[in-house]
């Protein structure tokens, strides 16, 4: 009895998920053409494509990792190895997890409020900013579990030679836990690429091709958001390309994130 | 307690009125005890009897945890280690420690022991291979790696791997060895290669062992410390100590009635 009714619960979902991928799929394909990665989005009824939206996914994501990663990273350290038993380190890492529970529309509607006004337009600059504080909250969660998995045995047989907690953690626990933390920076990565919310008011979408940062800025999301919500055939089309376009993205980083975790640490 | 003075050989470390505090919890009560320079001395007891927590303060590993502190002596060559003033990095080059379950580091086999090397020394590639191969041959590894120091050291063996951390112990010229159960998680055949390894070290080095094993302690100790709750119970020559105990609690134990 039981046994039946979780497999009808996971027949059930599954089989959404299912339909979900398959229309996807479907509907994705047909709008895949060349044009779709050589050219900008098309005034309606005209032939055009995603360049634009692709390009501006691509540079605001480049300047969210690069910059969130390392300021990820270090504190990720810094929680699991000096604030283990910190007061400060218990209060980051609970605020750290309700932000990153938080809808990422509260740290869109934080980044427009600190940069939009200020900087006087919409720009790719607080679009990325807002993608960074993302990154961040993904990464310090995932490098400070990844570094907790480390035995301590490890950490005590490297200072026992007379190492100090810097050497220890550069030479031996980060090079220990560095699938997992690079499976990490991959999984923000792939938050990020379909996280429309934080970008609706700070990047605010570009029908054109632009790369100026200080300017509104296309993106994928932002592209699907508003093409899905016109009434015009041909833009649907593109939405649907352009969705079926970050579910493979992100599908290949998940992939690659599990193939990285399922190899034992080694050199 | 210090029946010390009655024995030849010179005292390495001098270990004076010592207790240890984890938290509020008292685990090690005014301990006493002499390790001779260049003998195995061996500390046996049942679980949770101070004596791994007894061979940590000699590094004074436990200090990266917060919340433990050690109060007494402990005279290293006529130095209080204790005293804040001690340079921590310079009493673990010193004193060296090899754990229950060996800890190879994430890197190959070469970069494993020319790590503490490092640490010291900045030596060219040709002196750096020397210094790797002579540890590996102190610790009796080196036939069995010579032809893959590039691979990983986490892709030996148990009891190759815990050959591989007395190495690289070894490679920073220690004149103290900590051994912390080093045989508990390796087969009897492994085991027996440590074991045999202990005493060729011991001329060299002054080597203090925590075992659970007590036919071990008998087989490589020159000397024995039988600790109980976290006091210093009986200390004396290994021989005396299995045979002709003088302390009804050791016997007990070594009889294998309790513990």
């Amino acid at each position: 009895m039981f046994l039946g009714l979780s497999v009808a619960a996971t027949a059930f979902g599954l089989g959404w998920l299912g339909i979900i991928l398959g229309t996807l799929l479907y509907e994705g394909f047909s709008g895949i053409d060349l044009a779709l990665f050589t050219e900008s989005t098309p005034p309606p009824g005209e032939m055009g494509g995603l360049l634009n939206a692709i390009a501006g996914s691509l540079i605001m994501g480049t300047l969210a990792v690069a910059v969130g990663t390392p300021i990820g990273i270090m504190a990720g350290t810094y929680l699991a190895e000096y604030g283990r038993y910190s007061r400060l380190a218990f209060f980051v890492r609970f605020v750290n997890d309700i932000l990153l529970s938080a809808p990422s529309i509260v740290i869109g509607l934080f980044i427009y409020d600190l940069m939009v006004p200020t900087l006087g337009h919409f720009s790719a600059w607080a679009g990325a900013a807002a993608l960074t504080v993302i990154v961040i909250l993904v990464v310090v969660r995932t490098t400070e579990n990844m570094l907790l998995l480390i035995p301590n045995t490890l950490r005590e047989a490297a200072v026992a030679l007379g190492s100090t907690r810097a050497h220890v953690i550069k030479r031996v626990t980060w090079r220990a836990a560095q699938a997992g933390m690079i499976t990490g920076v991959l999984l923000a990565v792939a938050r990020i690429s379909g996280e429309t919310a934080p970008l609706l008011f700070t990047a605010l979408g570009n029908n054109f091709w632009s790369t100026d940062l200080n300017a509104p800025m296309a993106a994928l999301p932002l592209a699907i958001f508003q093409m899905a919500q016109s009434p015009y055939e041909d833009w649907h089309r593109l939405a649907w390309a352009g969705a079926l376009l970050i579910t493979l993205a992100v599908l290949v980083l998940s992939i690659t994130a599990r193939i990285l975790e399922s190899q034992p640490e080694r050199r | 307690m210090s029946m010390s003075a009655n024995w030849p050989g010179s005292v390495k470390v001098a270990i004076k009125n010592l207790t240890f505090h984890y938290g509020n919890v008292q685990a090690l009560k005014d301990v006493s005890l002499d390790i001779q320079s260049n003998k195995v001395t061996a500390i046996i007891g049942p679980s949770g009897c101070g004596k791994s927590t007894l061979l940590r303060v000699l590094n004074r590993i436990y200090e990266i945890y917060p919340n433990q502190r050690a109060e007494g002596e402990v005279v290293l060559d006529g130095e209080n280690i204790l005293s804040p003033s001690q340079d921590l990095n310079l009493l673990r080059a010193k004193v060296g420690m090899v754990f229950q379950k060996p800890t190879p580091f994430p890197m190959t086999i070469f970069d494993n022991i020319a790590f503490g090397i490092d640490l010291y020394e900045k030596l060219s590639r040709s002196e750096m291979e020397g210094r790797v191969e002579s540890a590996l041959r102190r610790a009796a590894l080196w036939e069995e790696v010579k032809d893959k120091l590039t691979a990983s050291g986490m892709s030996l063996s148990g009891g190759q791997q815990q050959r591989l951390c007395i190495a690289r112990s070894v490679a920073t010229k220690p004149e103290v060895i900590l051994l912390d159960e080093p045989c508990s998680a390796l087969d009897p055949i492994s085991t027996a290669k440590i074991e045999e390894l202990i005493s060729e070290l011991s001329l060299d080095y002054t080597i203090a062992l925590v075992t659970h094993n007590m036919q071990q302690a008998s087989r490589v100790s020159d000397y024995t410390a039988f600790m109980f709750l976290g006091e210093l119970v009986e200390f004396g020559d290994t021989e005396k100590i299995f045979t002709t105990p003088s302390n009804k609690r050791t016997e007990d134990y070594i009889t294998g009635r309790f513990g």
